[in-house]
C-alpha cells in the first residue's frame, strides 16, 4: 500500500485541460517539492489533492483510502491537512487560541462536554502540546498577540504550525514562502525540515521558488502545461533538458 | 376542467407573472450592482400604488399619466436609499439588507400617518368592463398589465444593451474592478441600478393599484414572492427574474385554483428550497451568493 | 487570599443581576411584572438567535422558530392535555427537529442567500399554522392554552402559575439555566470552533472542522432554546396565533442583536435592554414607533456596526487618537 498516490490525474474545466495525467506516489517521510513554470497547473493539482475541486478523472489515495472527491474536512481526519498560499487565521484570536481551535480533531469538543464537563486531564494535554508548538516556532513572546497584529512571515508560520497541531502523517503545502524576503524563507525552510525530522510529518509542496525547493526537497515533480514533465532529485532536475527548456520557454531560469 | 377555466387561469397567470416580473427585475438590478439587497423593496412596490391613489383618485390626474409619473417618484426613494444606506455599508450585503428593513418600517408609518392605516377605500377602476375570450372574462384593468410589462422590461433591455448608461451599468454588474478601471463612476451606478429599481417597483405598484387593496403594509407578500423569485432566478440575473417570475406566477395561479392561495404560497416557497438545493446558484445564476 | 480577576468580577456582577431580578416582583406593580417576564423571554430568544451568528449565519426565520415552540406548546398542552414538564421539553425538542429540517437545505447556501431562503421556510411554516385549522386553529390560532401548574389545588406543594409573580419566577429560572447554557458553549472548544468558521470557512474546514455539520449542529441548538423561549411565551400570554410570529417581530429581534452586538456574550443582553427601555418610554408615541426603531436600526448599522458592544473600545480608540495628536501638535 503506498502512502501517498496520485493515478491518471486529469482535471478539465471546459475544453481546458488544467492537469492532464498526472501520476506520482509520495513515500512517507519524504519531503516532495511539486514545481513548474507559471500556469503550469501547480495551483489546479494542490485544489485536486487537498480535496478543493472534484478530478474529471483519475484519483488520489491516501494510506489505502481515495480522497479524491471527499470534502477537506474528511481529508484532514484522514490525516493529510493542507495549509493556504494566503495568510489564512483566525484574525480574533490570539496566537495560542490559533494553535489550540486548530487541535479540534484531537480533543473532546462535543456539545455535552461543552456544557457539563471538562476533561481537565486532556485539555491539559492539549495546552502542552500548544504550547510546545508555539515553543517550536519561537513564538513564545507573540503568544497572546492577536493573530491580526503579526507579520506577514509570522502569519505564515503560524499557518503552518495550526496545520502541525493538528497531528497530521502529511502536510500539504500551498506555496509556503510566496510573497516572502529571504529571511523568512530561511526561517520557513528550517521549520519545514524540522517538522519532518523531529515530527516525522511527510511533506508535500507546491511551490514557483525554485531555490527553496531545490534546498529543500529530496525529490521533485515537475508539471508543465499540465503534465507531468519529469521527476526525480535535485540534481536531476537541474541537468534536466526537457526541465531548462520548459523554463527557459516560460522565461524563468533554474537556478 | 373546461376551456374558459383554462383559458381564465392562463391568462391570470400571464398577468401575475408579469408583475411578479416587474417587481423582481427592480431586485435583480440592484443585487447585480454592488450587491444591493433591499429589504424594502415591497415598500417601494408600496409607495407606487399610493403615488397612484394620491394622483389618480385624489387629485383627478388621468390613471395613465399617475402611473407614468409613479415612476420617477419612487425612483427617487429607491435613490435615497442608495446615497444613505447601500453606499455607508458597501462590502456588507446583510448590513444594507436589514437597514433597509428600517426604512420599510419608516416608510410604513409615514404613509400610515399621512393617509391612514386602515383598509384602503379601493382606488376606482380607471378602465372598467371585460372583454370575453373562449368564455373567460378578463378584466381590461389586469389586461393592462401584460402589455406594460412587455414595453417596461423590452425597454430595460434596449437601455442595458443599446445605451450607453445601460451598457456601463452591464459592465459593472459583471466585473466592477475592471469598469472602474476603465473610467466608470461606481457611485453613479449604483445610484442609477437604484432608481431602475425604485422605478420598477413604483411602475408595478401603480398598475396594481386598482386591483388589490391598497394599504401601507401591502408590500410585504410582493416582496416575499420578489425575493423568492430572485433566487429561482439566480440573485443577479435579469434573464433569470423574468423567467422565474413567470414560472412562479403559474404556479401560484395553477395551485391558486385547485386548491386556494396559501397552498400556492406553500407550493412557490417549497419550489424555491428545491431550487437551491438542486442548483444552488438559480436557474441563470453565474455566481453563488 | 481571594485574587480579584476577571472571573469573579462576573460571578460578583451576575449575583447582583440575579438578586435584583429575584426581588424584581417586590419592586414592581403587576403589569411592570408582566414585561419583565417577557423581557426575560425576549433575552433566552435573543442569546439563541447570537448563537446562530457566532458562525456568521444571520436567519430570518428565529421568531418562526419561537413559534414552532409556542404552537407546539398549545397543541400538546390544550388538545392533548399534557402536564408542563412533558410539554416544555417536547416543544424544544420540536422545535430543535424543525430546525433540523430547516438546516438540512439552508446549509448549501450561505451569507445572503441563507438569510433569504430562511425567511422563505419561515414564511412555509407560517403558512402551515394558517392553512390547517386542525390542529393550528388557521388565522385564529389557539385560545385558552391552559396555565401550568404544579400539584392540584390543596396539595401542599401545590403552585398555581396563574399568579403572574409564581410564573415570573418560572421563566426566570429557565432565562438563568439557558444563559449558563450558552454561556459555557461561548466559553467551549466547541464555541471556539463555531467561531472560527465565521472568522474563516475554509481555514476550519483545513484543521478537520466539518463546517456543514457544524453549522447544522448550531441551528438546531438555537433553535432548541428559541422553542423554550416560545413555550414560555405560550404559557404567558395563553393564547397564539400566526400574526404573533410575523417578519415585523424578526426585524425586532434583529434590532436588539444590531444595537447590542453578537461578537461577545454581552451584546445581546445590552441590546434587548436598551431596546426594551426605549420601547416602553415611546409608549405614548407608539404608532411613530416602527418608524423610530427602524431609524435605530439604520444608524447603527451605518454608523456603529458593531453594536454597543464595540464603543468602549471604539472610544478608547478615539481618545488615544486625541491625545496622540495634542502630543505632536
Amino acid at each position: 500500500m503506498s502512502f501517498f498516490l496520485v493515478e491518471n490525474l486529469t482535471k478539465k474545466f471546459g475544453g481546458l485541460i488544467a492537469n492532464n495525467n498526472i501520476s506520482m506516489e509520495v513515500e512517507k517521510g519524504e519531503i516532495r517539492g511539486v514545481i513548474g513554470p507559471n500556469g503550469a497547473g501547480k495551483t489546479t493539482f494542490f485544489n485536486l489533492v487537498s480535496g478543493f475541486y472534484r478530478p474529471t478523472s483519475g484519483k488520489v489515495s491516501f494510506k489505502g483510502n481515495t480522497i479524491s472527491g471527499l470534502s477537506t474536512n474528511k481529508i484532514a481526519r484522514l490525516g493529510a491537512v493542507r495549509t493556504f498560499q494566503r495568510a489564512a487565521l483566525f484574525t480574533d484570536f490570539t496566537v495560542l487560541e490559533n494553535v489550540s481551535i486548530a487541535q479540534h480533531m484531537n480533543t473532546n469538543s462535543s456539545l455535552l462536554n461543552a456544557i457539563f464537563g471538562h476533561d481537565n486531564h486532556r485539555e491539559a494535554e492539549s495546552l502542552e502540546r500548544a504550547e510546545e508548538i508555539i515553543e517550536f516556532l519561537g513564538m513564545q513572546q507573540e503568544r497572546d498577540t492577536m493573530a491580526d497584529n503579526l507579520s506577514h512571515g509570522l502569519q505564515r508560520q503560524l499557518g503552518v504550525a495550526m496545520a502541525l497541531a493538528t497531528e497530521p502523517e502529511l502536510l500539504m503545502l500551498d506555496e509556503p514562502v510566496a510573497g516572502m524576503n529571504s529571511g523568512e524563507k530561511a526561517v520557513m525552510v528550517g521549520m519545514i525540515q524540522k517538522i519532518r525530522d523531529k515530527w516525522g510529518v511527510t511533506v508535500l509542496l507546491v511551490e514557483h521558488d525554485m531555490r527553496t525547493v531545490m534546498n529543500l526537497c529530496e525529490k521533485i515533480t515537475v508539471l508543465d502545461f499540465g503534465q507531468k514533465l519529469a521527476e526525480g532529485s535535485p540534481e536531476e532536475i537541474r541537468s534536466n533538458p526537457k526541465v531548462i527548456e520548459a523554463y527557459l520557454g516560460a522565461d524563468d531560469s533554474v537556478t | 376542467m373546461g376551456v374558459d377555466t383554462i383559458v381564465q387561469t392562463f391568462t391570470n397567470a400571464l398577468v401575475l407573472g408579469s408583475i411578479y416580473a416587474m417587481v423582481a427585475v427592480g431586485l435583480a438590478i440592484a443585487f447585480g450592482v454592488m450587491q444591493m439587497a433591499n429589504f424594502a423593496h415591497g415598500e417601494l412596490f408600496m409607495a407606487g400604488s399610493y403615488v397612484v391613489f394620491t394622483l389618480y383618485t385624489l387629485v383627478g390626474i388621468p390613471f395613465l399619466i399617475a402611473v407614468i409619473l409613479a415612476f420617477p417618484i419612487v425612483a427617487a426613494i429607491g435613490m435615497v436609499f442608495e446615497r444613505l444606506i447601500f453606499r455607508p455599508t458597501r462590502g456588507n450585503v446583510l448590513a444594507g439588507f436589514m437597514a433597509t428593513a428600517g426604512a420599510g418600517f419608516i416608510l410604513q408609518v409615514l404613509v400610515g400617518q399621512q393617509w391612514g392605516v386602515g383598509l384602503m377605500r379601493s382606488i376606482q377602476t380607471p378602465y372598467p368592463g371585460s372583454t370575453e375570450i373562449l368564455g373567460a372574462a378578463i378584466s381590461y384593468q389586469r389586461l393592462l398589465i401584460f402589455p406594460a410589462t412587455v414595453v417596461m422590461v423590452s425597454g430595460l433591455w434596449y437601455f442595458l444593451t443599446r445605451v450607453k448608461h445601460g451598457k456601463a451599468l452591464r459592465a459593472c454588474a459583471q466585473d466592477p474592478e475592471a469598469a472602474v478601471l476603465q473610467g466608470i463612476s461606481l457611485n453613479k451606478m449604483t445610484s442609477l441600478a437604484m432608481l431602475l429599481s425604485g422605478g420598477f417597483a413604483g411602475v408595478g405598484g401603480a398598475l396594481m393599484a386598482p386591483i388589490i387593496p391598497v394599504t401601507p403594509y401591502m408590500g410585504h407578500t410582493f416582496a416575499v414572492t420578489a425575493f423568492i423569485i430572485v433566487i429561482v432566478g439566480g440573485m443577479a440575473s435579469i434573464e433569470g427574474a423574468v423567467i422565474a417570475a413567470f414560472i412562479l406566477g403559474f404556479i401560484h395561479t395553477i395551485v391558486t385554483t385547485m386548491y386556494d392561495s396559501v397552498t400556492a404560497t406553500m407550493v412557490g416557497v417549497f419550489f424555491m428550497a428545491l431550487v437551491l438545493i438542486v442548483k444552488p446558484t438559480g436557474l441563470m445564476g453565474r455566481v453563488k451568493v | 487570599m481571594l485574587k480579584f480577576n476577571l472571573s469573579n468580577h462576573l460571578l460578583v456582577g451576575s449575583l447582583v443581576v440575579i438578586v435584583f431580578f429575584v426581588v424584581a416582583p417586590n419592586l414592581v406593580s403587576a403589569y411592570r411584572l408582566e414585561l419583565l417576564t417577557i423581557f426575560l423571554i425576549n433575552v433566552i430568544l435573543a442569546q439563541s438567535y447570537r448563537l446562530m451568528a457566532t458562525t456568521g449565519d444571520w436567519t430570518l426565520c428565529h421568531y418562526i422558530l419561537m413559534g414552532v415552540g409556542a404552537y407546539a406548546t398549545g397543541v400538546l398542552a390544550k388538545m392533548a392535555g399534557l402536564p408542563f414538564y412533558v410539554v416544555m421539553p417536547m416543544a424544544c425538542v420540536v422545535t430543535a427537529f424543525v430546525s433540523l429540517l430547516f438546516a438540512i437545505p439552508l446549509s448549501r447556501t450561505l451569507g445572503f442567500a441563507f438569510f433569504i431562503a430562511s425567511f422563505a421556510l419561515g414564511e412555509f411554516v407560517r403558512h402551515v399554522w394558517l392553512k390547517f385549522h386542525y390542529p393550528f386553529g388557521g388565522a385564529r390560532g389557539i385560545n385558552g392554552i391552559p396555565k401550568l401548574e404544579i400539584g392540584q389545588g390543596g396539595e401542599w406543594y401545590f403552585i398555581d402559575f396563574w399568579d403572574s409573580q409564581n410564573f415570573y419566577y418560572f421563566t426566570l429560572i429557565f432565562t438563568i439555566l439557558a444563559l449558563m447554557i450558552l454561556f459555557r458553549i461561548d466559553r467551549s472548544r466547541l464555541g471556539n470552533a463555531w467561531k472560527s468558521i465565521y472568522s474563516d470557512r475554509e481555514l476550519s474546514e483545513s484543521i478537520g472542522i466539518d463546517v456543514a455539520k457544524s453549522r447544522i449542529m448550531v441551528f438546531c441548538v438555537s433553535g432548541f432554546l428559541a422553542g423554550l423561549a416560545g413555550s414560555l411565551l405560550a404559557y404567558q400570554i395563553g393564547s397564539i396565533d400566526p400574526h404573533n410570529f410575523e417578519m415585523v417581530e424578526m426585524v425586532y429581534l434583529i434590532i436588539w442583536c444590531v444595537v447590542g452586538g453578537v461578537k461577545t456574550f454581552w451584546g445581546p443582553l445590552i441590546g434587548v435592554l436598551s431596546m426594551s427601555v426605549v420601547f416602553e418610554l415611546t409608549r405614548p408615541l407608539a404608532e411613530w414607533r416602527p418608524a423610530l426603531f427602524g431609524l435605530i436600526l439604520i444608524l447603527f448599522l451605518v454608523l456603529l456596526p458593531g453594536g454597543l458592544e464595540t464603543l468602549p473600545a471604539r472610544i478608547r480608540a478615539m481618545l488615544n487618537k486625541t491625545s496622540k495628536q495634542r502630543e505632536a501638535g
